[in-house]
């Protein structure tokens, strides 16, 4: 028997060491100092020969970490749906890619009443449809745009355009679009890729099927589409705004983080939209991978209920906020350094931004925290519940709060992690005592304020926490109004500072919109949206050739 | 035995039902919204309603249950909420990219396995045994996706031997398709290989010891034939029972190595299924699943009695 346990012992040891060597050598400092956020090693990148000139040529594959499921731009839910869509098609007004304005794309102008209730558009004459089973690659006009959006009005599964009241065909290459009252989120809205312009035989030729055969005017067209594997792409010749230099792009589905940044390393794909944690730090550290970073429109939170349960009372939501040191939160977090510290619930990147408000956003102090919970009539502290959902994040997060608030407050957190459609239902059902979440848009702070704070959101998941707040809504409802961006700036920027006074919950962090790029590819523009666009009338995405 | 085939064939029918009936219910207690989950975070509280009316969630349950039974009848599985493609075109694309690697890897690991069971019981504390026995508890006991990740850090990214994700594509060669398929398999084949080795030794060592081995060894036979012919025979109903359960589980996908290797199977159908609450596909799937284990339990019975005719289905209910 003892002959058995010292061979056993011998065996496991040889194995052990076998496999920690391999670990060792393939994972690239494993061990390092992690933990100390920012200090991350430097790794000076290889330098690759890059011609001058671009070259035409290669395809570019792109791997998205969730699977796109339908492609029809009226049935889309998801993010990684519209990558694809916004590639294959254009709509008629789009971002610029720095997102500070709106430029013309299908339509090359505009003009809005004076009552803001009448948009005219005139639009290109040298837009063609990619050819398809049903048309052949015919001229788009002003029919097709009435055609799409009032599809879009009817059929949005998520009310893309629900502000239009129907589409007037002046001639061929104009058309008007009329809105029941004015709405200053209209242009943004046809930015969204929801409403690219669709040819009418296409759509009801296919019929529940156009999903798989989108057809559309933009640089590429899909040439298959293959559930949960991939879709591809190849090259629009006749792409009205530049002769795209790719011949085409493939988008990947990967929906393993650590293997995106391996198929980076391994040269099966080119691009990576979707890196976090650890992936990062393996890119940053890798020397024939480019990591581009930009902060992105995003706000991560934790949002307190103020209608039930002890933080209904402002004073235990302050409480709450001060207990919290939200910079060492953001360190412990993302210890990668994948986002930015923040306090308030608009990202910087959007024109409603007011810095002068951060000020007002309570800072850590453990002492008044517990003065002010004793004032609310909690001396000895309380038992509340945490809900997340169960990305690696939230559940960091969600522990270092829980330590916070045991040490300062004696606040005992309960921590409630659940996977994506449970949270979203307790979240938005009114019922949960705390959650966190985050949030990505458009840099029009309608598209944030209010969908988180005004009173007719309660009931979906950006106002689950039921703040409402009369003034508040007066504010967001006139600057839907008002068509000057300054003046509804300044509407925001009220809303805001009234927001922030009643303290709804900590806005902790900005996450960075995080790519990981072969330094092959050249001309890449990264949005604060994280949109991709390969071709547009701002850039033309090649790749230099071997 | 024919008799005996039917009725148990018939009696998968009714097994169905319950496991339909079950399904249902279950799915429809687990919290989350089909409407909110699939509109995600962004959608107002009208687009959610306007979704849940389109598919039918508003239905009061017993007529959602009767409708969908009554599909089921006529061999409709319905249609899947967040695909918006029917349940069984989705269900049969996949099944065949599953199945590919799943049966590999059991064959794979019945002709490594079984004969290092074989071996390990024959040559009992002998180096090889140990050898092979610490191997397979490892092997048992082994983080499928550690053991991915690991395989694709030395195999793809460090060698560059191998691609380290998708299926390929029969369009550029069969080779491009098995050079694909040797990860996921390599991943797939380690439990099942280490549990068949272990169980080939146990139950083979079980027959060695036994009476009549010592005496058909003491009438002067082949140690060679003791083994194969006597011994492996009586040692392999164990074998069969676990062949049987693994058989009907690669229905199902490996959710884990289907994930790392973006392996477009089962598994990951599931898995999203479950995610988006798509009731329907999760239903599906589940039934046919369960089909595969009932059918598939039925051949093992059949087989058992091929390999032992002793074993009288029949008696397990009481007898005729």
């Amino acid at each position: 028997m003892k002959k058995i346990l010292a061979f056993l012992l011998v065996a496991m040891f040889v194995l052990v060491s076998v496999t920690g060597c391999g670990g060792n050598n393939t994972t690239p400092q494993a061990n390092d100092e992690s933990n100390t956020s920012g200090t991350n090693k430097e790794v000076t990148k290889k330098e690759i020969e890059v011609p001058s000139e671009p070259q035409d040529g290669g395809v570019l594959t792109i791997a998205l970490v969730s699977s796109p499921k339908n492609l029809d731009p009226v049935k889309y839910t998801g993010t990684y749906e519209s990558q694809i869509i916004q590639n294959v098609g254009d709509t008629l007004v789009a971002y610029s890619m720095d997102l500070s304005e709106i430029i013309p794309n299908l339509a090359k102008s505009w003009t809005v009443s004076e009552d803001g209730k009448h948009y005219t558009f005139q639009l290109r004459d040298d837009v063609y449809f990619h050819p398809g089973k049903f048309q052949d690659g015919r001229q788009m006009t002003a029919e097709d745009v009435k055609y799409s959006l009032e599809r879009s009005h009817e059929l949005s599964a998520m009310n893309r355009l629900d502000m239009i009241e129907s589409v007037e065909v002046v001639n061929d290459f104009e058309v008007i679009v009329h809105l029941p009252e004015p709405n200053a989120a209209f242009l943004t809205a046809l930015t969204n890729s929801g409403n690219i312009i669709v040819p009418k035989e296409e759509v009801e030729g296919w019929g529940d099927d156009f999903g798989n055969h989108l057809i559309g005017t933009g640089p590429f067209m899909l040439k298959e589409f293959k559930l949960d594997e991939e879709a591809v792409l190849v090259r629009n010749d006749n792409y009205w705004a530049q002769r795209p230099h790719l011949d085409g792009v493939v988008f990947k589905v990967i929906t393993d983080i650590n293997q995106n940044a391996n198929a980076l390393r391994t040269g099966e794909i080119d691009f990576s939209s979707g890196l976090s944690g650890e992936a990062v730090k393996i890119i940053r550290e890798d020397e024939n991978i480019r990591l581009l970073e930009m902060p992105g429109l995003h706000v991560a939170y934790i949002y307190f209920n103020q209608v039930k349960g002890p933080t209904a009372d402002i004073r235990v939501r302050e409480a709450l906020i001060k207990a919290i040191d939200t910079k060492e939160l953001v360190k412990g977090v993302y210890q990668y350094g994948e986002a930015q510290p923040a306090s308030l619930p608009l990202p910087p990147g959007s024109w409603g931004y007011d810095a002068s408000l951060e000020s007002i956003v309570p800072e850590y102090n453990p002492e008044e925290a517990k003065k002010l919970l004793a004032e609310a009539g909690y001396p000895d502290g309380f038992k509340t519940t945490l809900y997340i959902s169960n990305t690696p994040h939230r559940v960091k997060m969600a522990t270092i709060v829980q330590q916070y608030l045991k040490m300062n407050l004696n606040v005992d957190v309960d921590i409630q992690t659940s996977e994506w459609g449970t949270f979203s239902e307790i979240g938005s059902s009114g019922n949960a005592d705390i959650f966190a979440m985050s949030w990505t848009w458009y840099p029009d702070p309608f598209f944030f304020l209010n969908k988180i704070f005004a009173s007719d959101a309660i009931g979906s998941l950006g106002n689950g926490q039921g703040f409402s707040n009369p003034e508040v809504d007066r504010l967001l409802a006139e600057a839907l109004v008002v068509s000057e961006q300054e003046e509804r700036a300044e509407l925001y920027k009220q809303a805001l500072k009234i927001i922030v006074e009643q303290h709804p919950g900590i806005f902790y962090s900005n996450e960075n919109v995080t790519w990981g790029v072969a330094p092959e590819v050249q001309g890449l523009v990264q949005r604060a949206d994280g949109c991709i666009f390969l071709t547009n009338t701002e850039v033309n995405v090649w790749k230099v050739q071997k | 035995m024919v008799k005996t085939f039917l009725r148990r064939l018939l009696q998968i029918i009714p097994t169905l039902l319950v496991v339909v009936s079950i399904t249902f219910v279950i799915t429809r207690m687990i919290p989350g919204n089909p409407a909110v989950t699939l509109l995600g975070p962004q959608a107002s509280v009208e687009d959610i309603a306007k979704l849940e009316e389109e598919l039918g969630l508003n239905d009061s349950l017993w007529k959602q249950y009767t409708d969908y039974v009554g599909k089921l009848l006529k061999g409709d599985f319905g249609k899947s909420y967040s695909f918006n493609q029917p349940v069984a075109k989705l269900l049969m694309d996949r099944l065949p990219n599953t199945l590919l690697i799943s049966l590999t890897s059991i064959v794979l690991a019945i002709l490594i396995g079984i004969p290092i069971g074989i071996i390990s019981a024959v040559k009992q504390y002998t180096p090889f045994d140990y050898i092979s026995m610490v191997l397979a508890l490892i092997g048992v006991s082994m983080p499928i996706f550690w053991l991915g990740l690991m395989l694709v850090l030395v195999f793809s990214v460090n060698l560059g031997w191998l691609p380290s994700l998708g299926m390929g594509s029969l369009e550029n060669g069969l080779k491009d398709v098995i050079l694909h398929m040797v990860l996921p398999v390599t991943c797939l084949t380690t439990i099942p290989t280490a549990t068949f080795a272990r169980i080939t030794r146990s139950s083979m060592l079980e027959v060695i010891n036994a009476e009549y081995i010592k005496s058909i060894r003491a009438g002067g036979l082949k140690e060679g034939v003791i083994i194969y012919k006597h011994a492996l025979k009586n040692a392999l109903p164990p074998i069969v029972t676990v062949l049987g359960i693994q058989l009907a589980s690669s229905f199902t996908g490996a959710i884990l190595t289907e994930t790392i290797f973006s392996w477009p199977g089962m598994g990951t159908l599931i898995v999203g299924a479950i995610e988006n609450r798509d009731y329907m596909l999760i239903q599906g799937a589940v039934v046919l699943t369960a089909a595969a284990f009932v059918f598939i339990n039925l051949i093992v019975d059949i087989v058992y009695m091929i390999i032992n005719p002793k074993v009288n289905l029949d008696n397990a209910k009481g007898g005729e």
